[in-house]
């Protein structure tokens, strides 16, 4: 958590349950006494546009958090590429940079810093033989650097904490699509599968070693990783190698987990998730988070299909969020089944984009309080 | 199997090797190469896009079947160009101003070529007054633009603005991305809306008046 003193914008909402208990409990169907409060967060534009951010000095998400009073999550690990490759410019034009980044891939960005997504350009691996070099390089299992500081874990979260903790879990496939690009892991897994599959595994294999070393030591309340390996029309990798070479690690990482305990796992995966949730689901990945409206649908339709295996983070479409109060209203009252039955934790469902107005932002919480707050 | 149904079945499944061969072969058989794009690389890709549509297939599969066709037509273009052939229908595309993501434009580019269109990719970051000097240019039938974020839909906007009032005949704009819809489609003046890259080409198809 940042050092920077921040004077809160709001207040928390009130009720008796812990944000630990009120998480857990939620996502598990168990009765709370509100819903859990959190936000994905905004773009970095919002900092310098919206004035109750720029104002009170507020820069970053983390900050704007504790602005704004939200209930706390907080989540350790993420082993990766290590180490991973310098930054640096390797050329610019008049308005972009190109730029290698930490995962090695080539990249144009705006000179300007604007919001954007970068226009990739080349991938770190294209070949099993650039692959053989950055395993070696990069993916060393026995590199003394990873072993997990437990001390530290263990100092910053205590096991008495109010707030749930989680361990990352993930990724076993989205930091390879970073490695490769979209187009090179869609031909990598025709061309090369054995790769791909190695890759996998290796990330696997990293992400055992560090459960092993944390799960015994520290009670977590949850598992969270990060893949995005879809966009608004599906699934941007091989729905047959997703079941067949990603969801097997899944499941051996799932056993891990729920052996000390952890039974809740979500992923972040933009875009239209539907056509892998089964497989998320058979994964052991039990939560879909931040679930895009514009790909995935409204929330409920798939809770409903899905039923309690399925749990949702998210789901308040942000395109709504950018139109009128009118609408805001329709789509959270839209939910309110859904977070009264429990497994569904609505909020915009991405980084709150600055179009929004911030007027209408701030109706959208105390619409939320009003609607899912404290009762009474 | 015929020939020419295998080269459809080897596109549809994204199979360069076979594709390119087979098309070698036809040729050496005596077919036109104009033939062998409409009968044979053109089906492909619209199973390829019929099955997208049904959700069959995703972005990866489409992407290895339009490299299997790209690889065919790497041997015919060259031999269609000295006979004087040319794609009926000329399609622009490029994602609007400020935004620099391509792969929803470059997945549509594809399916445009697989379809049989000639296609100018004006790539990404394009202004308003290119995408106009472009569509002048090339007497371009559609005129495609794609964004990925909310914060560069102005852009868009801002183009189709642009594009009507300069009222160029046989014209049809063409807009799609992540946080694009039908509405907005209406609400800017655009031609058609495509939800993904498999609609595109029906899209395009119907715009232009071609048979499907």
């Amino acid at each position: 958590m940042s050092a920077t003193i921040i004077e809160p914008f709001r207040k928390k909402w009130r009720g008796p349950l812990t944000d630990r208990a009120r998480f857990v409990r939620q996502l598990n169907r168990q009765p709370v006494d509100r819903c859990f409060n959190m936000e994905f967060g905004y773009w970095d534009d919002n900092f310098k546009l919206w004035p109750m951010f720029r104002d009170h000095g507020i820069m970053n998400n983390e900050d704007a958090d504790r602005f704004l009073s939200f209930d706390r999550t907080a989540m350790v690990g993420s082993p990766w590429m290590h180490p991973g490759f310098p930054y640096e410019e390797i050329s610019r034009t008049a308005t972009t940079r190109i730029m290698r980044n930490g995962d090695g891939l080539i990249a144009e960005v705006p000179l300007d810093g604007h919001d954007t997504i970068p226009h990739y350009l080349e991938a770190t691996v294209k070949t099993p033989e650039d692959w053989a070099k950055v395993k070696v390089e990069r993916f060393d299992r026995r590199h003394p650097d990873r072993k997990p500081d437990l001390a530290a874990i263990l100092r910053d979260h205590p096991a008495d904490r109010d707030y749930p903790l989680g361990v990352w879990a993930g990724s076993m496939i989205g930091k390879i699509r970073d490695m490769l690009t979209v187009e090179g892991l869609a031909y990598a897994v025709y061309d090369y599968p054995e790769m791909v599959e190695d890759m996998v595994e290796t990330s696997c294999l990293l992400l055992e070693d560090f459960l092993d070393a944390v799960l015994p030591q520290v009670k977590f309340d949850y598992a969270g990783g990060w893949e995005d390996i879809c966009y608004k029309s599906g699934p941007l990798v091989s729905v047959d190698f997703f079941r067949d070479i990603v969801v097997p690690r899944y499941k051996r990482i799932s056993t891990k987990l729920r052996a000390h305990g952890v039974d809740l796992w979500w992923i972040d995966c933009d875009g239209d998730v539907r056509p892998l949730i089964p497989h998320f689901l058979a994964g052991g990945v039990n939560t879909m988070f931040p679930w895009e409206v514009n790909g995935s649908g409204h929330p409920g339709e798939s809770l409903d299909r899905w039923g309690p295996e399925l749990r949702i983070m998210g789901g308040v479409d942000k395109m709504v969020l950018g139109r009128s109060r009118k609408d805001i209203r329709a789509w959270l009252q839209s939910l309110a089944p859904y977070v009264a039955s429990g497994g569904f934790i609505p909020f915009c469902d991405h980084r709150c984009p600055p179009n929004v107005n911030p007027d209408d932002y701030l109706y959208y919480l105390d619409l939320k309080e009003e609607l899912f707050g404290l009762r009474g | 199997m015929p020939l020419l149904t295998e080269l459809t079945a080897a596109v549809a499944a994204g199979k360069r090797t076979d594709t390119v061969r087979l098309t070698q072969e036809l040729l050496a058989a005596g077919l036109a190469p104009q033939t062998i794009v409409e009968t044979g690389l053109v089906p492909g890709m619209a199973i390829v896009g019929d099955k997208f549509k049904r959700n069959e297939i995703f972005v990866p599969e489409m992407l290895v079947a339009a490299r299997a066709m790209k690889e065919a037509l790497k041997i015919l273009e060259p031999l269609l160009a000295l006979a004087g052939i040319k794609p009926k229908y000329t399609a622009l595309i490029g994602t609007v101003q400020g935004d620099l993501h391509d792969i929803g434009k470059n997945l549509i580019s594809m399916m445009w070529r697989g379809a049989n269109f000639a296609v100018v990719d004006l790539g990404t970051n394009v202004s308003p007054e290119k995408y106009l000097a472009a569509a002048v240019e090339h007497k371009a039938n559609i005129v495609g633009l794609s964004a990925l974020l909310t914060t560069t839909m102005p852009a868009m906007k801002e183009t189709v603005r642009i594009l009507k009032a300069a009222n160029l005949p046989d014209m049809k704009i063409m807009i799609g991305g992540a946080p694009i819809t039908q509405a907005f489609a209406d609400e800017i003046g655009a031609d058609g809306y495509a939800a993904d890259a498999g609609t595109a080409v029906d899209i395009a198809r119907k715009l232009v008046g071609a048979a499907a």
